[in-house]
């Protein structure tokens, strides 16, 4: 029994639930803000130990140096994203690839099971030394340590995603005579595409988390190393302005990757039924069809 | 269901039967790589000969057993780590199923926490635990956290609108319902959470041994990696793998035993269990 | 409303009860009365939107009324109650707890479970016919075992008063006989007031000593017919004239409105 029972009128209800919630927002932010400032005097009088809680205020000097003063940021930023995109696609592409190709062939499936079961119980993180050493410092070994990490969860999720697919639909399928080709396209396909979407932000993550640890060891350029040489030289404020911005690039990351699902898997969410929905009668009125 | 027990023989073939061509197979494929190696085809120092791992294998383990000290210890890293973020993200998570206040209070720094990537903060986490094992067990504890926060939380409050209505239509209290549906309800969720979260509280302990350290597989790794001594260093892997499958298969024996109604087969042993506890209960059975 | 045993008590009255939602816009029962005596089987039967699972919730005390009273054994219903038991459409079984577990729910939860309240819950499984699958899972169980499962939990507390939501609904044709028969069985046994709420109309009158039509648009009591068939009914009864003539005064009833 969902009805709502409610006594109030709509109209009041929407703005006293809007009302709310900006009181909530400004709550939100004043306990932040109280913190923040808590913290700041806490620095300042000498109880919160500098290299536990560096001062918001050199927090806050160290993100103008970092990205305006010295700019030095930008380069390390663009250092480490470009072999994150270039590894995450590397690594998507082996990982969809091989799911697909395994399975489709469940012979192939029987054998790998083992393998795979291993190499799942792996931390795959964990090869980063060897791949350094084996390929030599720079580009090379970050890329390919980033691929290797990224690769499981497409990988996993593709091969989940063409093996699960329900049987009432393949069949049918089969009664209407649907070639392999069509079954492949117009169900195979379009079923596993939030399920890939899925592996694919987790392996987005995994490659940033991949490049910090490839640049911990290499240190020669990129946000990790900038993150590591900050905390050796025990300067914790930019070492946490350079974690902060990690955090603000997850979350863009995040919010990119939410963007790219309601446009793929638009089906999934009720906004993007409606926006297809309007889409597609507008192309049919076009072409005639419905009104 | 039939009372005719097959014979152990025909287990142990059937046993043979499925293992016997993966043995195979792997054979082939190890038979496969030494030849590679051996005549040249690829170059032993990035890939080495499965026979030189072999006897990395053989002195790590056997001969010299200098893994066991780092195993156990990259193994108590990760559990205990592990267990530290399991407790709080099952404590703050309960909370916030419980108080709609708390809820919106913490999610905010639980989504600044999951959208950093953790590994971010080994060297911060170094420089404030120190070379020892407190910041792997740290490290292991913060990059846990998320997972299992997020899972035990959304299991805790799905909902679930028939249940609901039955706990009402019997004048069930809050706690009443919290213990007795709530919270079984939520146990699936929570195990896939705390599965994840024990792999990443391995990645985490590993990670911060890169960084700094002088005990576990992580460092053993990286020192003989850097030693160019690529046969140990896998073999070094194979310790993590060891650990990784460990942890694995112990998670899924808890979850098959705790959340057991979710198992065919564990359903029927559940059932011959409880009978068998009930009887002693009731009168005439 | 007319009754059988015309020297038997009222249990569950009703006056001008009416309930609405979203503010008044939607009104999904409309001046309800009725006065109900005990040991008698009462249908609620009318489509979808009739106010039917309305006025069951309203009696159970799941919802409160927005217009007029209910009341139960003399005292009003403001809220679920031990002495009116509940059963949905749904099983709504925990699927962690054994059959016999399930049915001692409503006992655990009202307080601790004595032995006799545990020996109970094991012959109701044996009145449903479940005493081999009292240590079941409801994974374990087809979809009338459960239904069964969740009859015995709705006795579990011993209230006269039983409230059913179209619990075989969702059953076949065949089970749902079956059931319909057991729960007469079972109801006369126990001696309970019972009021069950279906869309089927042979159902509700094959049931029931009074059967009350509702209809939609608003929500409403459209009429009462009572059912002066002879007791215990059999399957073949509804084959006969007299059912047939009950059927159609029924559909009549609902066809007018």
């Amino acid at each position: 029994m969902s009805i709502p029972d409610s006594t109030l009128n709509p109209e009041a209800v929407r703005h006293a639930e809007r009302s709310m919630r900006s009181q909530r927002i400004k709550l939100h932010a004043g306990i932040f803000i109280t913190l923040i400032l808590l913290w700041e005097f806490g620095s300042r009088i000498g109880w919160l130990d500098p290299l536990f809680y560096p001062r918001p205020s050199n927090i806050m000097r160290s993100f103008w140096l970092i990205y305006v003063q010295n700019g030095n940021v930008w380069y390390h930023l663009y250092a480490t994203m470009s072999l994150v995109f270039m590894g995450w696609i590397g690594g998507s592409i082996l990982g969809v690839g091989l799911g697909a190709l395994v399975g489709f062939n469940s012979l192939l499936r029987r054998f790998l099971k083992p393998y795979v079961i291993v190499l799942e119980a792996t931390p795959r993180i964990a090869v980063a030394p060897l791949l350094i050493a084996a390929l030599g410092f720079g580009a090379g070994s970050k890329i390919a340590i980033i691929m290797l990490v990224c690769f499981f969860a497409p990988f996993i999720n593709t091969l989940s995603g063409v093996i699960n697919v329900d049987e009432d639909r393949l069949e049918l399928f089969r009664s209407m005579r649907a070639s392999k080709m069509q079954v492949l396209r117009k169900l195979v396909f379009p079923d596993a595409i939030p399920i890939i979407m899925a592996g694919e932000r987790l392996a987005l993550t995994a490659a940033l988390s991949g490049a910090l640890v490839a640049e911990f060891i290499q240190r020669d350029e990129g946000i990790g190393s900038l993150i590591l040489v900050y905390t050796r030289n025990l300067n914790m404020a930019s070492a946490f302005s350079c974690i902060f911005t990690l955090t603000i690039l997850g979350f863009l990351i995040f919010k990119g990757m939410e963007k790219i699902d309601h446009y793929v898997a638009f089906w999934k969410y009720e906004n993007g039924r409606e926006r297809v929905s309007a889409k597609r009668r507008a192309a049919m009125s076009q072409v005639g069809g419905i009104r | 269901m039939s009372a005719q027990k097959l014979p152990t023989s025909f287990w142990i073939f059937d046993f043979i039967f499925k293992v016997l061509p993966h043995l195979i197979l792997f054979s082939l494929i190890i038979g496969l790589w030494e030849m590679a190696v051996s005549y040249g085809m690829i170059t032993s120092i990035i890939i080495p000969r499965p026979s030189r791992i072999g006897s990395a294998i053989v002195k790590l383990y056997i001969t010299e057993g200098t893994i066991y000290r780092h195993f156990f210890i990259t193994l108590t890293e990760s559990v205990v780590g592990f267990l530290i973020g399991a407790s709080v993200a099952i404590s703050l998570a309960v909370c916030s199923s419980l108080s709609e206040n708390f809820k919106r209070y913490v999610i905010p720094y639980a989504v600044v926490l999951n959208v950093t990537p953790g590994i971010a903060l080994t060297p911060v986490i170094i420089a404030w635990f120190g070379y020892g094992m407190g910041s792997k067990i740290a490290l292991a504890a913060i990059i846990s956290f998320f997972p299992i926060f997020v899972n035990t939380l959304t299991g805790l409050v799905q909902v679930d609108e028939d249940r609901e209505e039955l706990f009402q239509s019997l004048g069930a209290t809050n706690y009443q319902v919290f213990s007795k549906f709530r919270v079984p309800a939520a146990l699936p969720l929570m195990f896939a959470g705390l599965k994840i979260g024990l792999t990443t509280a391995l990645i985490g302990a590993v990670v911060a041994e890169f960084a700094q350290a002088t005990d576990g597989v992580g460092v053993l790794m990286s020192r003989f990696s850097f030693q160019l001594n690529m046969a140990a260093s896998l073999a070094t892997l194979l310790s993590m793998t060891l650990i990784g499958l460990l942890l694995f298969y112990t998670m899924e024996f808890l979850d098959d035993r705790i959340v057991f109604w979710r198992r065919e087969n564990r359903r029927a042993a559940a059932s011959r269990a409880r009978a068998r506890v009930w009887k002693k209960q009731l009168d005439n059975t | 409303m007319q009754s059988q045993a015309a020297d038997k008590e009222v249990v569950v009255t009703g006056q001008a009860v009416g309930k609405t939602f979203s503010d008044g816009s939607v009104i999904a029962l409309q001046d309800a009365n009725f006065n109900i005596k005990r040991g008698s089987f009462v249908s609620l039967v009318g489509p979808s939107g009739c106010g039917k699972s309305t006025l069951l919730r309203l009696i159970s005390g799941l919802i409160t009324a927005t217009s007029g009273e209910i009341a139960v054994h003399g005292t009003k219903v403001s809220g679920p109650r031990p002495d009116i038991s509940m059963m949905f459409q749904k099983a709504t079984l925990l699927e962690w707890r054994t059959a016999l577990e399930n049915v001692l729910l409503p006992t655990e939860i009202a307080g601790t479970p004595t032995r006799a309240d545990k020996n109970r819950a094991l012959d109701l499984l044996k009145l449903v016919g479940l005493e081999d699958f009292a240590f079941s899972f409801p994974a374990q169980l087809s979809g009338g075992m459960q239904q069964r499962v969740a009859l015995a939990r709705l006795l579990q507390t011993g209230a006269d008063i039983l409230l059913l939501d179209e619990p075989f609904g969702a059953l076949d044709e065949f089970t749902r006989e079956h059931l319909n028969m057991e729960l007469m069985r079972i109801v006369e046994e126990v001696g309970a007031t019972t009021i069950f709420v279906t869309h089927n109309i042979a159902e509700a009158i094959f049931l029931a000593d009074q059967v009350v039509v509702m209809t939609s648009r608003p929500g409403r009591m459209a009429k009462i017919v009572d059912v002066d068939l002879e007791r215990p009914r059999s399957l073949s009864l509804q084959t006969s004239v007299a059912f047939n003539k009950l059927v159609e005064e029924v559909r009549e009833t609902l066809g007018e409105m």
